[in-house]
């Protein structure tokens, strides 16, 4: 499906094959080209005269997510994401970890969506084989390839390293020098950069500590706690004008917080 | 006539030809009628006409608004002249009779959803210039199904009892002991503003309540608020000036008009003259308070006023902040707002579920929109905090339960898509 949008894009933004006649031609056919592209992209140009964009009921409301069960991962993959995301953030004095507060449920949802497919991003490459930090991704691999394929790398790796153990049932000693030998690069699977699986899970697992609950981490609002982050509030005037006073309110997600009873 | 026009220049008288031939002879407004239809015009603005009679999205005055009645839905008529779907085989003397008697020329009988009960209060001369400007206008073809009500509403003639147990026929009488500005404001508001439509309550039949005038209605799931000049829930702490800038505008005192106000406003007092808008302003003040006693407010320590409080200032205080006491001219203000505390809590409930757009005017054009939160908060929810809105910061009105919001919620949601 994915790879259908891609190809229905790429012809969208073709260039016009036909060789235009003369100079004034040339200007019509792409201004033609141009209306063409507006009107059947999907992102319907509206022009708003005298009234305000609104209507009752106007709402793009996000689907919450309903923890429980896996959607792309399989049972192993869950237990081996559930096992590192574990060592990222682990449950302490402070509070839960990133495993308690449904981080793998996060990054679960989030592959089978848009992202896991990096829907948009521009993903034709070329790609750069020895990029500068700041050029950011340099692969043809989504999310969701990423995963299957890393996970599959580590376990393979596990195996022939740890004496047939997974990565679940290796000590937290042993989990955290294989996990900081990936982060460096240092450990070699086989056919699948380790620093990449490293870097997915450690960037999906702050998102997911950190967004909001309703997109399956952060349960209870723990990572928001942990931080004091005041959560989907946008006026402080008040806070503003009250310097050195201490911040008491609660934190509140998109579906609210506790004092505002069952829904 | 001269030789040097070119041949393209033909085709264009031939194009204004066939123009002028399509324009029916109705609609070109005979210069001996220009000013009784231009007196018109103001009067079709202070009645508020176009607002019934255009379909979403129609000409305007061709009719085809379907009016949503206990009864059942009334289409509204066309009232542009054209003669097979509109006015154009009346007569003034027909007219007349429909905004005085409730009837077609045909004799058959009008709904009082047309709102004839207070039409019959508008003078001959003034029936005649809306009239005037009415035929003054394009015809529009526009078939309406007029026949939409259900058995047994669709029988005209029982609008003959109805009729004479709350009709009153007869032009509006102005009181001699009262001053000219308030008769000119009675006139307006009892007669063309039709005011009392929306403000005053129905009974069963449908039937303004007579002894309840101004004292506050529901119109399509909106609160319509008291208008008399009771203290708490009407305009007794407004001046003249302040409704007179309500009207103007569509805001004073902090408030911002909104649901079928916002269209009042937009359409019809905005655009009135502001001698008109103080006379209205006169009456309603000087005609006398009436309204319900006001309750003790619920306490504050109260279960549903805590999560009320709660939802409140996670979510309202950020615009209509933690007082109460909104953005002057952009977010209303609740603490002190009439419209809280009015015994029916259906806009409350309404705009917290559908969201609401406010009146832009000319000298307000914001139109400042709340967002829906329907998707967002229960039943339960809106109820607590709606009864927090109702009971906070001096407000004290009945508290709201979630079978009253569960009620509004099924007849907004959607509705507008």
């Amino acid at each position: 499906m994915h790879t259908d949008d891609r190809s229905a894009m790429r012809a969208k933004f073709a260039p016009p094959t036909e060789t235009p006649r003369h100079a004034s031609m040339s200007r019509r056919s792409l201004l033609a080209t141009a209306a063409l592209l507006i009107t059947t992209s999907g992102a319907a140009a509206k022009v708003v005269t005298k009234v305000l964009p609104w209507r009752p009921n106007e709402v793009y409301p996000v689907t919450p997510v309903t923890p429980g069960g896996w959607l792309f991962f399989t049972a192993e993959e869950a237990a081996v994401v559930d096992a590192i995301v574990d060592r990222l953030i682990p449950a302490d004095e402070l509070g839960p970890g990133a495993k308690e507060s449904g981080v793998t449920t996060f990054i679960d949802r989030q592959l089978t969506g848009p992202y896991g497919g990096h829907d948009w991003l521009y993903m034709q490459g070329p790609f750069a084989t020895n990029p500068l930090p700041t050029q950011g991704l340099q692969s043809p691999l989504t999310p969701r390839q990423q995963y299957r394929q890393g996970l599959a790398a580590l376990a393979a790796y596990c195996k022939a390293n740890y004496n047939g153990r997974g990565f679940a049932d290796l000590s937290g000693d042993e989990k955290d020098k294989l996990l900081a030998g990936m982060e460096k690069g240092d450990v070699k699977f086989d056919g699948f950069s380790s620093r990449m699986l490293f870097n997915a899970v450690h960037g999906n697992t702050m998102e997911g500590f950190f967004a909001d609950p309703i997109y399956g981490g952060n349960k209870d609002m723990a990572g928001w706690k942990l931080i004091g982050f005041p959560g989907v509030r946008y006026d402080f005037r008040d806070v503003i004008d009250n310097p050195n006073k201490p911040y008491t309110l609660p934190p509140v997600s998109m579906q609210g917080q506790p004092a505002w009873g069952v829904r | 006539m001269t030789r040097h026009w070119t041949t393209h220049r033909h085709g264009l008288r031939h194009l204004l030809a066939v123009a002028l031939l399509t324009i029916p002879s109705a609609a070109i407004a005979d210069p001996d009628t220009y000013l009784e239809a231009m007196r018109g015009r103001a009067l079709v603005t202070a009645g508020d006409c176009v607002a019934c009679h255009t379909a979403p999205g129609g000409a305007p005055f061709a009719g085809g608004l379907a009016l949503q009645t206990p009864f059942g839905a009334i289409m509204t008529p066309n009232l542009t002249p054209d003669n097979a779907t509109g006015i154009g085989s009346w007569s003034a003397d027909d007219f007349a009779r429909a905004m005085h008697e409730g009837k077609r020329p045909n004799g058959t009988r009008l709904y009082p959803a047309f709102p004839y009960p207070s039409y019959t209060k508008v003078t001959r001369a003034d029936a005649d210039a809306i009239f005037a400007y009415l035929r003054s206008l394009a015809p529009v073809s526009n078939v309406v199904n007029r026949n939409t009500l259900p058995f047994p509403f669709n029988i005209r003639t029982s609008m003959l009892a109805w009729n004479a147990m709350f009709f009153t026929p007869g032009e509006f009488k102005p009181d001699p002991a009262k001053s000219e500005t308030y008769n000119r404001g009675a006139y307006l508001v009892e007669g063309l503003g039709h005011c009392g439509v929306c403000h005053t309550p129905m009974n069963a039949l449908g039937a303004n309540k007579a002894d309840h005038a101004f004292e506050g209605g529901r119109i399509d799931n909106w609160t319509a608020p008291n208008i008399t000049n009771d203290a708490q829930l009407g305009l007794g702490k407004w001046s003249v000036d302040d409704v007179v800038q309500y009207l103007k505008n569509g805001q004073a005192r902090g408030v911002i008009a909104s649901g079928p106000m916002k269209d009042v406003v937009e359409n019809s007092t905005s655009k009135m003259p502001d001698d008109d808008l103080k006379a209205m302003a006169v009456y309603l003040k000087e005609r006398g308070a009436a309204g319900g006693a006001t309750p003790s407010p619920v306490a504050a320590t109260d279960g549903r006023m805590k999560v009320g409080e709660a939802i409140f200032v996670d979510t309202c205080a950020a615009c209509h902040v933690r007082s109460g006491e909104g953005i002057p001219r952009v977010f209303p203000k609740l603490a002190g707002a009439t419209i809280a505390v009015q015994d029916d809590p259906a806009s409350l409930i309404h705009v917290v579920i559908t969201g609401g757009q406010a009146a832009a005017t000319a000298t307000h054009p914001t139109a400042p929109t709340m967002p829906s939160f329907g998707y967002r908060l229960s039943d339960e929810q809106i109820a607590a905090v709606v009864t927090y809105v109702r009971n906070s910061w001096g407000n004290a009105a009945s508290p709201v339960t979630a079978g009253e919001v569960k009620a509004v919620r099924g007849k907004v949601t959607g509705a507008a898509d």
